[in-house]
């Protein structure tokens, strides 16, 4: 048993970081009913924007580029840590405008278009960034190894677990005890009558949108450093998300970071142990929960069912 | 005048139509016995990844295999006649292989296919290489395999497979490290395969595995198996993980500190994964087929000749993945002037068993084409970071610890899976 | 917008003209193939795709059912096949049989977890499940030889009534996979316009309706994803024979999205036809453009993206237009964009 606690704690960890994925992933879902598959491909434009940033490509040779690079690796990445998701956000917006006109069609053509988009984003990815493998700079504060009851463990992980609570907590908080919250999670039971009661829907759902794929590209930065970074990383992340928003249940915040915790848990401890099954572990879970909790393990009843 | 889509006048058109068509284009099977005239250009279909995983490597492979045309061309052409080629990206996707291989050989009427770096990929088009007779050079698909079952008598593999290299670095490690092993392979062909080699070296000098983890293709996070690794302390970790999954594999050991305890043996390292990568993620023991800066004639010249054709590429020196495509062209070029002509049977006879000076290959040994497994035995190089890395000549990251020779480190069990079809099998044409 | 439904199956045009045009263009494929800049090969896969997307349209369009890991079927029947000419005999008609066997086996393991789902469930669990049978082909290398593909597969002669053709050349399995089409497009013509189909489009159109109406909704679901699972295998099978060899990729996310793209494309969701002009697309484009770009992929993303918003009915839906155009308003009366109202009436 004490050979597991390791493991435990590593898959908590992971756990965490497919949380803050699928936390963007799951607002867009009970707002807007849409499934973006697109997700990860914000995810990955987020990272390549930091990167793009943190290196100073952007600036070039001129008089700003060279004070930029002249910063400390802290302060870009911070500033990149905030930049980044904006720009992803920007990304995101443009997309729900591409997915007007399917609204209140049926369910699959956003699915199609935001497969579509998929698709595009990360062509355009290669095409800008090109096709090789990436690495992020980060401050060497969070960087290295760190001691924890005898074992080595990377300190950027527990940094990104860390941030990933906070970010959770954070937007739990928002969407708990704020009026626009409440905005959101009315918009997400009963759209009509939001815009009955005099709100700008298609400002909501930009706006939603747009955090939607914030949230999707600072978990990318976050995690490029521990899964490095190339056109693919949309897809690999796609789908785990996708899984975890099932398996907790559709529209629900709470379901989603339960399923993630053990999605990240099935993940952390057969890579130890039954190596082979470790990326297929995630699947298997899928289908057993789904098979004895039609809805996922949280899930209300939503639109998406029809 | 009735409604119905076809009137009297369009089908009389139709008709002639379809008459003309046919008369001047029938079905064609494709003819290559008219190529018999000496002004048609040779032309190479070069079989290349430019997307998917191996992207990279792929297209340094394919920078190899242009060099070696120019200067081909630059000579006159082969046999008086020039070389042309065809680039049409497979992918990494093994059945965009097989189409693109249909392509090459019946609509671009390429005599010849370079390039591979995935198994899959290679074999898909191996096999309509083989069903039409036409050469084909595995470039930079290292898996045993390749040399083994799955040989044919067209196909030619210019890369060390993972055998040659666990050949090479098994021994000694168990006399300098340990005799406690722990493998991490990657769950597919190459990985078991290559665990495989080592395990039988190990049996062979005393090692011990203490445990195997198999990691699954596009594992992006490693710090279960890392963990594994930190409970067991084995004295050696052999890590046979490939492509992308490595670049994370390698940045999350140096992160973890793990670099130095244990020792790391890896198989072969691609030049074009490790490029411009912080150098405490190049840790343990790898291997190589050459280095740009190895100390023999002609590398600072063959270099430099890279750097004038090539400057706006993101890597400023070329690494095994060029060279083994340089090679592979410029040898199948020259095998075309020994055999005096392009008939495909004539050109094979020239390539197996053909000697290559060490001289010639800017490697250490002598290196030959094997002609039972069709692969070239060659120097296998054993490299760690540079010690002496400094920022001012940042390239230099490897620094080569052993060579070892072609004779030692032959892999014996592809020899003996290797059934090569008959020169009476393969069809024969002249390309 | 216009949905199959609304297509009559008596339609003004002869029921017999377009699959007539197919066999013809069929049969003169040698001909005029090399005049376009195309060649046999190709010819040979867009046949077998065409076979995939025409029974994939009979869960996707008609049934209305949505599987995003329909390649896993398709590799199916490529392995199946190949397994069955190595370890059992070298044959035609029992390689492809046990591809469409095995193959139909899978889509009726999966189909009875998944067909009691419907919406967006029903198509996570189809990706789900390709995912299971991606990573175990990779997985089960002894068998199926994993990344490196299980290669060497031969192509049997074909034996029929004692005479045996070669199909080592390309223009003999061309002509056998142009017969397996033309014989998916009779069968499957026919099955849409039985009272099978007709129920079909009903469970599309409203499912809870169509059980209060009294049809095992469960079944005809089940039976809609079996049969086109076993067509996927047949295509398969003929994959297997053109390439020689079967590899796992044809299982992953990225090609069975790719199928759902063609078939959309193309107007599955609106015509029978609607798969073939996909296929026909997708294909030329690839070899077309891939030999200009290497981002051809991203002209395509984009088309198909532009589809989805502005032209959701396909080539197919705009073709049927078009056609309705030039032979004046009185043949349709059906709006351009009409969507059942919440009772489920059209208006």
């Amino acid at each position: 048993m004490v050979d597991l606690l390791p493991h435990i704690l590593n898959g908590l960890t992971l756990g965490l970081l497919f949380a803050l994925i699928a936390l963007g992933f799951t607002m867009i879902v009970g707002v807007m009913e849409i499934i973006n598959l697109a997700h990860g491909s914000l995810f990955a434009l987020g990272a390549y924007f930091a990167l793009s940033m943190l290196g100073g490509s952007w600036f070039g040779d001129t008089a700003f580029g060279a004070w930029w690079l002249s910063l400390s690796v802290e302060t870009r990445y911070v500033a990149a840590l905030f930049v980044g998701p904006l720009l992803a956000a920007i990304a995101g917006m443009a997309l729900e405008l591409c997915l007007r006109p399917t609204y209140g069609k049926a369910p699959l053509y956003g699915l199609l278009l935001t497969f579509g988009a998929a698709l595009v984003i990360e062509e355009i990815i290669r095409l800008g960034w090109g096709t090789g493998e990436q690495n992020l700079a980060i401050p060497s504060a969070i960087n290295g190894p760190v001691l924890v009851a005898g074992f080595i463990y990377s300190k950027y992980k527990f940094f990104a677990a860390g941030f990933s609570l906070l970010a959770i907590v954070a937007v739990w908080l928002f969407l708990e005890k704020t009026p626009y919250g409440a905005i959101i999670k009315a918009g997400a039971h009963d759209s009509e009558m939001v815009r009955a009661l005099g709100y700008d829907l298609s400002k909501l759902r930009l706006l939603v949108f747009g955090f939607g794929a914030a949230l999707a590209g600072l978990a990318g930065i976050v995690m490029v450093p521990i899964w490095g970074l190339r056109p693919h990383v949309g897809v690999d992340v796609v789908i785990p998300a996708f899984l975890i928003i099932v398996m907790g249940g559709i529209g629900s915040f709470w379901g989603a970071v339960a399923a993630a915790l053990m999605v990240g848990l099935a993940v952390g401890i057969t890579g130890a142990y039954a190596g082979a099954w470790a990326t297929m572990s995630m699947y298997i879970l899928l289908i057993v929960v789904v098979g004895f909790r039609s809805r996922g393990l949280f899930g209300r009843k939503s639109v998406l069912e029809n | 005048m009735s409604q119905s889509r076809f009137t009297r006048r369009g089908l009389l058109g139709a008709a002639a139509a379809g008459g003309a068509v046919t008369f001047f284009a029938g079905p064609w099977k494709h003819n290559r016995v008219w190529a018999a005239a000496s002004d048609k250009p040779i032309r190479i279909g070069l079989t290349s990844d430019a997307s998917g995983q191996y992207a990279n490597s792929g297209a340094s492979d394919r920078r190899g295999m242009i060099m070696a045309i120019d200067e081909a061309n630059e000579r006159g052409g082969i046999l008086g006649r020039k070389v042309e080629y065809v680039h049409i990206d497979t992918e990494t996707i093994p059945a965009t292989g097989s189409r693109v291989a249909e392509r090459m050989i019946t609509r671009e009427e390429c005599g010849f296919l370079i390039g591979a770096v995935h198994s899959g990929v290679a074999n898909a088009i191996s096999q309509v290489a083989q069903k039409y007779g036409v050469i084909y050079m595995n470039t930079n698909s290292s898996s045993p395999t390749e040399a083994g079952q799955n040989c044919h008598r067209t196909k030619f593999v210019w890369d060390g497979n993972g055998t040659n290299f666990a050949k090479a670095t098994v021994k000694n490690a168990i006399d300098t490290y340990g005799k406690k092993w722990m493998l991490l392979t990657n769950d597919y062909v190459w990985g078991h395969d290559t665990a495989k080699a080592t395990k039988a070296l190990l049996d062979q000098y005393g090692g011990e595995v203490i445990e195997e983890i198999l990691i699954p293709q596009g594992t992006r996070d490693f710090t279960s198996a890392l963990l594994r690794v930190q409970q067991q302390k084995p004295a050696v970790v052999s890590a046979a993980i490939g492509g992308d999954d490595q670049k994370a594999f390698r940045q999350q050991v140096a992160q973890l500190g793990m670099d130095k305890n244990p020792a790391w043996i890896n198989s072969q390292q691609d030049w074009p994964d490790i490029y411009g990568l912080p150098l405490d993620n190049l840790f343990g023991v790898f291997g190589t087929t050459w280095y740009y800066k190895l100390d023999l004639p002609g590398v600072a010249e063959f270099v430099k000749k890279y750097q004038e054709r090539y400057p706006d590429t993101q890597m400023r020196v070329p690494g095994n993945v060029f060279y083994n495509g340089y090679m592979a062209t410029r040898e199948l070029l020259s095998a075309i002037e020994r055999a005096g002509s392009t008939n495909n049977i004539a050109i094979i006879k020239a390539l197996e068993g053909h000697k290559m000076s060490a001289t010639d290959r800017m490697q250490h040994h002598d290196a030959w084409i094997d002609a039972n497994t069709h692969q070239v035995q060659q120097t296998i190089y054993l490299a760690t970071a540079n010690s002496k890395w400094s920022e001012a000549d940042k390239d230099d990251m490897f620094e080569i610890v052993a060579s070892a020779a072609p004779e030692d480190v032959i892999d014996t069990d592809a020899a003996a899976a290797c059934k090569l079809e008959s020169y009476e099998e393969t069809p024969t044409f002249d390309a | 917008m216009i949905s199959l439904s609304d297509i009559p199956s008596r339609s003004t045009v002869r029921h017999w003209v377009p699959i007539a045009v197919l066999a013809l263009a069929l049969a003169f494929a040698p001909w005029w193939l090399p005049t376009v800049g195309l060649y046999q090969y190709l010819g040979i896969e867009i046949t077998i795709w065409m076979i995939f997307a025409l029974g994939f349209n009979l869960l996707f369009g008609y049934a209305g059912l949505h599987s995003f890991g329909h390649g896993a079927y398709l590799g199916i029947g490529a392995y199946a096949f190949g397994l069955f000419q190595q370890q059992v005999a070298v044959s035609l008609w029992g390689g492809l049989a046990a591809a469409i066997f095995a193959a139909g086996l899978a889509g009726a393991v999966v189909g009875a977890f998944i067909s009691h789902r419907r919406g967006i469930y029903y198509a996570l669990l189809t990706i789900a499940f390709g995912q299971v049978f991606w990573f175990t082909s990779m997985k089960l290398h002894g068998i199926t030889g994993g990344e490196d593909g299980l290669l060497g597969i031969p192509r049997p002669p074909l034996t029929f009534f004692g005479l045996e053709f070669s199909l080592r050349d390309n223009l003999a399995l061309f002509y056998l996979s142009a017969f397996c089409l033309l014989a998916t497009v009779l069968i499957l013509w026919r099955l849409v316009h039985s009272p099978f189909g007709r129920v079909l489009q009903a469970l599309r159109q409203n499912e809870t309706r169509a059980r209060f109406a009294g049809y095992e909704v469960w079944r005809f679901k089940w039976a809609a994803f079996v049969i086109s699972a076993m067509f996927a295998g047949l295509a398969g099978g003929l994959f297997s024979m053109a390439q020689q060899s079967a590899y796992p990729d044809v299982m992953s996310l990225h090609q069975s999205g790719l199928i759902v793209m063609m078939v959309l494309v193309g107007g599955g969701l609106v015509g029978f036809w609607g798969p073939v002009f996909g296929v026909i697309l997708y294909f030329v484009t690839r070899d077309v453009l891939g030999g200009i770009t290497e981002t051809w992929l991203l002209w395509f993303g984009l088309m198909f993206m532009a589809m989805v918003i502005l032209r959701p009915e396909g080539l197919a839906g705009m073709f049927h237009l078009a056609w309705n155009r030039l032979r004046g308003a009185r043949a349709v009366s059906t709006p351009l964009t009409s969507e059942p109202d919440l009772a489920g009436r059209k208006t």
